[in-house]
């Protein structure tokens, strides 16, 4: 294997955590892999990380490099930008157009871990400015920005939040310390709204939308005296808030307002010094009060942190220069965009920042006819950004909104012609209710279990672990249901931001067609990624053992898992190894009906794995079918009582299965409906109804066919019955029942058949599974055995 | 003959005839015609081309799976139903009435995409999903993409049905012929697909299943089977001898539209004398006896029929007959009249050999030293044949499939001791003897004996 040196050069700084031990910070390093040329690595720096595709390695821009106090454990936090390919297939229809190859997007997200270790960058890359027009020739290690990314929606990207060079951290706690919030707010991004809005949680609107805020930003246009700064401010006051967003905020505004007392309100710019040694805490709340300071010192601040860090880097560059002139070169270009920004006075910096708005104003005549209508338009800085978009690249500007062809598209039924007509009456609405693909409001009589999946699922998510769980029951027991429903509290709950996003993918063993196929549907639905069954095991493989940066917990459902049984049982292994690695955050649930499975057909290092979290749905019992109907009906008066209670009881006496339960109601309705006289004042479903309906559904069609059948089939059967009391076996060959035949029909007085058409009547009952016979080609001697019993021939025969 | 039949052809109105001549040949032409057109008709309704305009017997069945159709066309609600009944019994009549009826209706029309299958020819899910793609028109929607794997095309119709919803999607009607052979598929992957979109929130579909089997679901694996409706459509006719009677005279009798009044009259009238008749009322209670299904009375019609020509343009009590015995003919004892006396007389010595064994099986060797004890004892009529010919005479009784060898017995026994069992009934070989034409008396006198 190829050896990888890292030398620290440059040790800034060191800072002494409450918890943590002491670390040492770094502000650049380099990587020297054997037999090639060594890479620097600055803050700051774009960089590619090594993730389970090859191909695609992951985006970030280093924030911040350390390493523990023995050297050993070299880390870098990074601020995570996200591929097209890792974004969910699902959600990429939200952007409205089709993404670039090479883009990427600023990533929002919480909950995703942004350390590092520094062995697993593979190289630096640079991104080119978001208001840039795709080229045409991509340049395969340069990479475009335009929007952000929280996991639910797409923003513009202020353009200097992905220019900028990160300022070099204060000494802040490890990521790891609670799932939510605070992992990231520690860690300074430039942006600080965008930050502060990311540990809020808001979501859907980018503009900065902090009362505080907007009451800096009003004091600042008035220092300022900035018409347009004016306008702005108007104009994000105007912006929708959703009542949620509001509530959270006043929330926190309280710790806002504590760190008002500790820190001055203006900051010098002694403080964005590189060396620091200041307890975390402090500069922890210096970044959460930031939002709240005005904006030019902000600014300001960034701005010289970024002249300062590109002196720096420059004379790092110039000291590798002989060593390295191309990565040195490609780090030079890489400034080059924002220099002249950079080199500004102050002044002049508050006039750039302004400048958008500026250019709003300008541009805001040339865009009013094309599509600003579209998501983005509410918000100033999207509207800004995408009008610069669209003025740069005219080509697109005059069909925002023009679907191109996806490549692969998926086709649909075709829409019909004529309206779906409502339910007229009690019976047809009773009949849609009851229909089983109705989705109900909630699950009755599955609290107890709902309850128990919920807590699971949750605990996973909130933990960000993993683990397996095993549901069991007989068909017709609200297993996937319920997995369904469960889903989706917790789906609502991520949406209120009560728990973590997560990502929920189902796959069903008895929809696909090879029990290998599960890894592909699990790699395509995780990733849009379509592969060989062989190759997405690998890729899956990777994705869930490696220091896996920025993922959110996955829940898998597996339906009908004995369906993956293989005879190596390779893919249920993996299905139950995954959850138990340490980076994966996978939670699994499976699903199957028998209770014993994972000993019946598991070896032992599979059903290990699989644990001994497990629920068995018990078949429903009458009153809780009852309840389903009645819940299902929801005050709808179709039904008698009784009616309801003979369906209930039947059913649970024979499988306990709801869908049964809900057929037959559903077939009784009809009947009720049939057999009304008049067909527009139909009666209640009663008794007689439902007994119609389980007669049709229960009742084995034997002894009508028996009686329906012709004389001489009839006779036929006499036949192998006497045959067979004859010889005392269970089966005879058609020879000797024919003699049976032949003499039962001299007895009843009918011209004997000949053989041939003994043979056809000997088929036809065969063909109606009457009897089960040998292949027809041995002709007379095939053997012949009954399908019903001796019982329901004497029985059916006698009636006559 | 030849001549002047050119003659008529190449100059059909030139040759000078007197006009009694004329007349019969005018109407000779006519009969021609006539009997064209009833041809016409009748074929059709015999090989089951026409569906009927109104079904008998089975109207409840009718009315339940035109309402339940007619739901999934208009309210879009997804349906599964199986038609169960025995062969020839009209089922896949049933449900082409019905959805001839349904298409007439101007709500349904455009609203009901119809897949038909039969498991006969889409023999295993790969190419019933091939099929249902096709069927669909879905493969115009992806343009020149070509499924590469039966897992795509899975996913991909799995994923079109998945997409629909039941107001806005068009319904789909999947009829599955020979439903029981789509239960043998791996797993029952597209039973299971179909009849969980058929229960979930997804494109309206409706799945009708035709089966003859009665045990149909017994096959179906508990998933599969609890995510099936549990409809079951019975054809089982519990039609009377009369009820056949008159069936068979409706079948024969020429519609009132039939464009000669006069003739229509006439074989109508036929018709019935011809259902009258004690001999024919015989022959077709023999054929109730022995099967109550349409498809073999009409076999048996289809024969009459056949006889019917311009010079004789009725069914007669005999053509009925004939028909008959040809229907009931029994095919292997007719293969026996062409077989040599040496190779009848080795049937002959193989039915004594089976009287003497209880059926126990035979080989060449028994059955060549049964022959030559028969023919030691009254050798007058034979000679004795050598033993490759008897071996030959042998092989070709295995070739007709009169004897087959026995299941156990492996190629490596050499040939003259491969165990055989016969095919034949002893009442067939006796038939055939009767009928066999010059058969020496002492071989039949032979094959009369009790014993040997």
């Amino acid at each position: 294997m190829e050896c990888v040196h890292i030398d620290f050069i440059v040790c800034f700084w060191s800072s002494r955590n409450e918890k943590e031990n002491w670390k040492v910070h770094f502000y650049s390093f380099a990587i020297s892999v054997e037999g090639l040329s060594k890479i620097i690595i600055n803050t700051g720096q774009d960089i590619f990380i090594e993730g389970c595709d090859e191909d695609n390695p992951y985006v970030a821009k280093v924030t911040r490099l350390y390493g523990d106090e023995n050297g050993q454990q070299m880390k870098a936090v990074v601020q995570w930008f996200i591929r097209v390919s890792e974004l969910p297939v699902n959600k990429l229809k939200l952007l409205g157009r089709e993404p670039h190859p090479q883009e990427i997007f600023y990533y929002e997200c919480r909950n995703c871990d942004n350390e590092v270790n520094v062995e697993s960058i593979l190289r630096p890359v640079k991104h080119l400015d978001s208001n840039d027009p795709f080229p045409d020739s991509a340049d395969k290690d340069t990479l475009y920005v335009k929007l952000s990314w929280d996991s639910k929606v797409f923003r513009v990207v202020n353009s200097t939040v992905v220019e900028s060079p990160a300022e070099p951290a204060p000494a802040s706690s490890p990521p790891s310390s609670t799932p939510r919030g605070p992992s990231r707010r520690v860690l300074p991004t430039p942006d600080h709204a965008i930050m502060h809005k990311a540990s809020l949680g808001e979501v859907g609107c980018s503009s900065v939308g902090t009362p505080a805020n907007v009451e800096a930003e009003s004091l600042h246009s008035a220092t300022k005296l900035s018409a347009s700064k004016c306008l702005s401010a108007k104009r994000r006051n105007a912006t929708a808030r959703t009542p949620g967003v509001r509530k959270r905020l006043e929330l926190s505004s309280e710790c806002l307002h504590k760190d008002f007392k500790m820190q001055p309100l203006c900051r010098t710019r002694e403080q964005q010094g590189y060396i620091y040694i200041s307890n975390t805490k402090s500069s922890e709340v210096e970044n959460e009060k930031s939002p709240m300071v005005t904006e030019t010192p902000r600014s300001s601040k960034r701005k010289s942190a970024m002249l300062v860090s590109s002196r720096i880097k420059k004379q790092l560059n110039l000291l590798e220069n002989h060593q390295d002139p191309n990565s040195s070169g490609e780090e030079e270009d890489e400034f080059v965009p924002s220099k002249n920004d950079l080199l500004s006075s102050s002044e002049e910096e508050g006039q750039d920042e302004d400048g958008p708005n500026i250019d709003d104003q300008v541009s805001a005549k040339k865009f009013r006819y094309v599509a600003t209508g579209s998501r983005n338009s509410r918000s100033k800085q999207k509207s800004y950004s995408s009008a610069r978009t669209q003025r740069r690249t005219p080509a697109k500007k005059i069909s925002p909104g023009t679907p191109q062809t996806p490549r692969h598209a998926t086709p649909s039924i075709p829409i019909r012609s004529l309206q779906t007509q409502q339910p007229a009456n009690i019976l047809e609405e009773a009949r849609a209710r009851l229909h089983v693909s109705s989705v109900p409001e909630s699950l009755p009589c599955r609290e107890q279990e709902f309850q128990d999946i919920y807590s699971f699922v949750e605990s996973k998510i909130v933990d960000n672990t993993g683990g397996c769980m095993y549901i069991s029951g007989v068909p017709g027991t609200g297993k996937t249901a319920t997995v369904h429903e469960v889903i989706r509290c917790l789906q609502h709950a991520a949406d209120m931001d009560e728990i973590p996003s997560f990502h929920f993918i189902e796959i069903n063993g008895m929809k696909m067609t090879d029990p290998h196929q599960a890894y592909v549907q699990i790699l395509q639905k995780l990733t849009g990624q379509k592969a060989t069954p062989d190759h997405a095991a690998v890729l899956l493989e990777k994705r869930f053992s490696n220091l896996a940066p920025r993922k959110e917990t996955i829940v898998l459902l597996v339906d009908e898992l004995d369906l993956l049984w293989t005879r190596k049982q390779n893919v249920m292994y993996n299905l139950f190894e995954w959850p138990a690695r340490r980076h994966a955050r996978l939670v699994v649930l499976t699903i199957a009906n028998t209770m014993d499975l994972p000993e019946r057909i598991m070896i032992n290092r599979v059903a290990s794995r699989l644990g001994l979290t497990r629920m068995s749905f018990q078949p429903y019992s009458f009153k809780q079918l009852q309840e389903i109907i009645m819940s299902r009906l929801n005050k709808l008066k179709a039904f008698e009582e009784d009616a309801l209670q003979l369906v209930s009881r039947k059913v649970a006496a024979l499988s306990g299965d709801a869908r049964r339960c809900l057929d037959i109601c559903r077939r009784a309705t009809e009947i009720c409906e049939h057999s009304a006289a008049d067909p527009s004042s139909t009666g209640l479903v009663g008794m007689s109804h439902v007994m119609e309906a389980l007669n049709e559904m229960f009742s084995s069609a034997y002894i009508t066919a028996i009686r329906c059948a012709s004389t001489q089939e009839q006779l036929f059967l006499r036949a192998v019955i006497t045959e067979f009391r004859r010889l005392g076996l269970e089966e005879a060959t058609f020879q000797q029942v024919f003699v049976q035949h032949q003499a039962l029909c001299r007895i009843e007085g009918l011209k004997p058949i000949g053989v041939s058409e003994g043979l056809a009547v000997c088929q036809r009952l065969g063909a109606c599974r009457l009897l089960l016979l040998e292949p027809s080609h041995l002709g007379v001697l095939q053997r012949i055995r009954l399908n019903v019993s001796q019982d329901d021939i004497f029985y059916a025969l006698k009636a006559d | 003959g030849n001549a002047s039949n050119r003659c008529v052809y190449e100059q059909p109105v030139s040759f000078s005839v007197s006009y009694s001549e004329i007349y019969l040949i005018k109407c000779s032409l006519f009969i021609i015609h006539v009997s064209v057109q009833v041809q016409q008709i009748l074929r059709e309704r015999f090989c089951e081309r026409r569906l009927p305009d109104r079904l008998e017997g089975v109207e409840a069945q009718y009315k339940h799976l035109l309402e339940l159709l007619r739901r999934t066309a208009i309210h879009g609600e997804s349906n599964s139903v199986l038609i169960v009944g025995p062969r020839g019994a009209g089922k896949t009549t049933l449900l082409q009435c019905v959805l001839r009826d349904l298409q007439k209706e101007e709500k349904v029309q455009k609203n009901l995409l119809q897949v038909h299958l039969n498991g006969l020819l889409q023999t295993d899910d790969r190419i019933a999903l091939k099929e249902i793609t096709r069927q669909l028109h879905l493969e115009n929607v992806v343009g020149d993409k070509v499924f590469g794997s039966f897992a795509e095309n899975l996913a991909f119709l799995l994923e079109a049905l998945k997409k629909g919803n039941r107001s806005s999607s068009c319904p789909v009607l999947f009829v599955l012929d020979e439903f029981d052979l789509f239960a043998h598929h791996k797993n029952q992957t597209l039973l299971y697909n179909l009849f969980d979109v058929s229960q979930s929130a997804q494109a309206p579909i409706a799945v009708v299943g035709v089966t003859c089997r009665l045990d149909v679901l017994e096959l179906l694996e508990k998933r599969v089977k609890s995510r099936f409706s549990h409809r079951q459509i019975h054809l089982l006719s519990s039609l009377n001898f009369t009820q056949y009677l008159e069936r068979v005279w409706t079948q024969l009798s020429l519609p009132d539209s039939f464009p000669d009044k006069k003739f229509a009259q006439e074989w109508n009238a036929g018709v019935k004398t011809l259902c009258e008749d004690k001999s024919v009322e015989e022959v077709l209670q023999r054929h109730f006896n022995s099967s109550k299904d349409f498809r073999s009375l009409h076999m048996l019609l289809m024969l009459c029929l056949s006889r019917v020509s311009v010079a004789k343009p009725t069914i007669k009590p005999a053509d009925l007959l004939e028909a008959s015995r040809m229907c009931f003919a029994d095919t292997t004892a007719n293969m026996l009249h062409g077989l040599s006396i040496l190779e009848l007389c080795l049937v002959i010595a193989m039915k004594h050999l089976n009287d003497v064994y209880e059926g126990e099986p035979f080989n060449l060797q028994m059955v060549h030293n049964e022959f030559k004890k028969f023919l030691h004892r009254k050798s007058n009529s034979m000679y004795n044949f050598e033993q490759p010919v008897v071996m030959k005479a042998f092989e070709h009784l295995q070739q007709l499939e009169l004897i087959r060898p026995v299941d156990g017995s492996s190629a490596k026994v050499q040939r003259e001791y491969q165990l055989m069992r016969l095919t034949l009934d002893h009442s067939q070989i006796m038939e055939a003897l009767q009928k066999y034409p010059q058969c020496p008396t002492d071989i039949k006198q032979w094959a009369m004996s009790a014993f040997g």
